[in-house]
């Protein structure tokens, strides 16, 4: 079977960081600004989005604002995965039958007794 | 059933940005006389009265600077060529005049009538003349991006024409979102190509739903490892950056980044499934475009199911409501599968809210849809019975073993 050559750009003329953003990139940025404000405090930029002229400048603002928004919700989770064997272990005292538990107050009792 | 249904496991959909179908495919019409191209009786006015014709002239970069204006109100031009009486019609003759409108210089504005030459584009020419290519894929909205995709991830863009961020109005829901918590289970995958380059949609999925994303390196891997989703969804890099691996060029085709750099990543992504023997048999790939990008195309849009919402006289930017009740600008579509017989041509209407229907209702996941969505044509039959055979465009009886080879 043929192969069919797929001609590549050359990045030296395709490449232009420097390019002025585009309105939808403009747009995007505006979306992330709107949910990093939604971010607690030490997740967000100090980035002034309406500073931000190139399409170098965006994808430096998008990249902080992505990986703040995984990492908020990676700590997150690592959180509620911290607090749930906690709970688990609380669910299971408290699951604990009374009957043991007096179990050991009367063995606790007799033993500091037979020590007297 | 029919084997290429009966054998589908994965659907992928690659969604890029701002072309037209004449822009893209027009020249095909040359080639085969089905496609709803270009011909010689095609024209626009220019600002002086004077006929345009379309030209195979276009330019992989450059060319479209400023980038076309294809807001509501610049689309609505374009469309109706500056009518804006109560009974107006549709004639697709005002691209000339929205173009002209951001350098005042006519002959850039001339600029917008160009399309590409088959040769120019060999990886979407190659694909549309070898599988199924879309004579009528809408866009869903006469306007721009943001709006558009949100079609293709809930079936509506909740009443707004705009790139303004959205609000997802119960009880509707992404179609992944419908996957993911359907009983039994499916799995779906949102794959921007990288943090750099982000989604389009943040402000309810990436917000608050980052677990649905993946990088394009993942995808990839997914494929190779048989970890694909039962639905992905591909969005391209959007902006030229530099990463550790060295300089990633934007491969949206978003004017003005590098068309070519695009078709790379359409080849890349259909030679992913295409190697890969456990994946080729069973996945259905679906290369489309967000929308027109203020781009010359010379097919009017249909009028379609109005929408739940309105969007309101005061956001519209032409001082007139809009009900969803008419589709966007023509898009080029193609889906490719082993299953489609190579030059298959389809007539039907689509736009982007036929994307969750056919996923929808191919893995059969339960309403509410929206009256969008419910409304609008699939492109793959749901696998059960009966299956018509008009409709079922994974038609073959055994695989195709002819399929193209890209070399990316």
């Amino acid at each position: 079977m043929e192969t069919i050559h797929v001609p590549r750009p050359s990045p030296k003329k395709a490449m232009n960081p420097d390019r002025p953003v585009n309105a939808l990139l403009l747009a995007q940025i505006s979306h992330l600004q709107h949910a990093e404000s939604r971010l607690p405090l030490r997740y967000r930029s100090e980035v002034y989005i309406h500073a931000i002229k190139t399409e170098g400048e965006a994808a430096e603002y998008i990249r902080e604002v992505t990986e703040a928004i995984h990492q908020a919700h990676a700590d997150a989770a690592k959180q509620r995965a911290k607090r749930a064997p906690k709970r688990g272990l609380e669910i299971a005292a408290a699951a604990e039958p009374p009957k043991r538990k007096s179990t050991s107050k009367g063995k606790t009792k007799s033993s500091k007794r037979a020590k007297k | 059933m029919p084997p290429g249904l009966d054998s589908l496991k994965h659907i992928v959909v690659l969604m890029m940005e701002n072309r037209s179908f004449d822009h893209m495919l027009g020249s095909l019409t040359a080639v085969n006389p089905k496609i709803d191209g270009i011909t010689d009786q095609l024209s626009n006015p220019d600002t002086t009265g004077a006929l345009v014709k379309p030209q195979p002239l276009a330019d992989f970069q450059g060319q479209l600077d400023p980038d076309p204006d294809h807001h509501f109100p610049a689309v609505d031009l374009q469309i109706f060529g500056g009518d804006t009486s109560p009974n107006r019609v549709a004639n697709m003759q005002g691209f000339v005049k929205s173009f002209f409108n951001q350098q005042r210089d006519v002959g850039h504005s001339q600029k917008i009538m160009y399309y590409f030459k088959q040769s120019d584009l060999p990886v979407l020419t190659k694909l549309a003349l070898e599988f199924a290519v879309f004579n009528r894929w809408f866009a869903s909205i006469p306007g721009p991006t943001i709006c558009n995709r949100a079609f293709a991830h809930y079936g509506t863009s909740f009443g707004r024409v705009d790139m303004d961020p959205f609000d997802v109005i119960e009880p509707i829901k992404s179609i992944y979102t419908r996957l993911i918590s359907a009983t039994p289970k499916h799995t779906a995958k949102v794959y921007y190509y990288d943090t750099t380059s982000s989604t389009m949609e943040v402000v309810n999925l990436l917000q608050n739903q980052p677990e649905l994303f993946g990088t394009y390196k993942q995808f990839l891997s997914d494929c190779d490892k048989n970890l694909l989703p039962e639905y992905s969804f591909v969005e391209p890099n959007y902006n030229d950056h530099t990463t550790d691996s060295g300089e990633e060029v934007a491969s949206d085709q978003h004017p003005d980044h590098d068309v070519q750099a695009g078709e790379c990543l359409i080849a890349e992504v259909y030679m992913r499934i295409r190697k890969n023997p456990k994946l080729w048999p069973n996945t259905a790939l679906l290369v489309l475009y967000d929308e027109h990008g203020g781009i010359y195309d010379h097919v009017v849009p249909p009028a379609c199911t109005p929408d739940r919402f309105t969007a309101p006289a005061n956001s519209t930017g032409t001082g007139m409501e809009f009900k969803f009740d008419r589709l966007g600008v023509r898009v080029p579509a193609i889906l490719i599968s082993p299953w489609i017989p190579a030059n298959t041509v389809v007539d039907r209407v689509f736009d982007h809210a036929s994307i969750p229907a056919t996923v929808a209702k191919f893995f059969q996941v339960a309403a509410p849809y929206s009256p969008r969505e419910t409304s609008a044509d699939v492109f793959i039959e749901p696998n059960v019975q009966p299956v018509d055979p008009n409709r079922n465009l994974l038609s073959l009886a055994t695989m195709r073993d002819d399929c193209p080879v890209f070399d990316v």
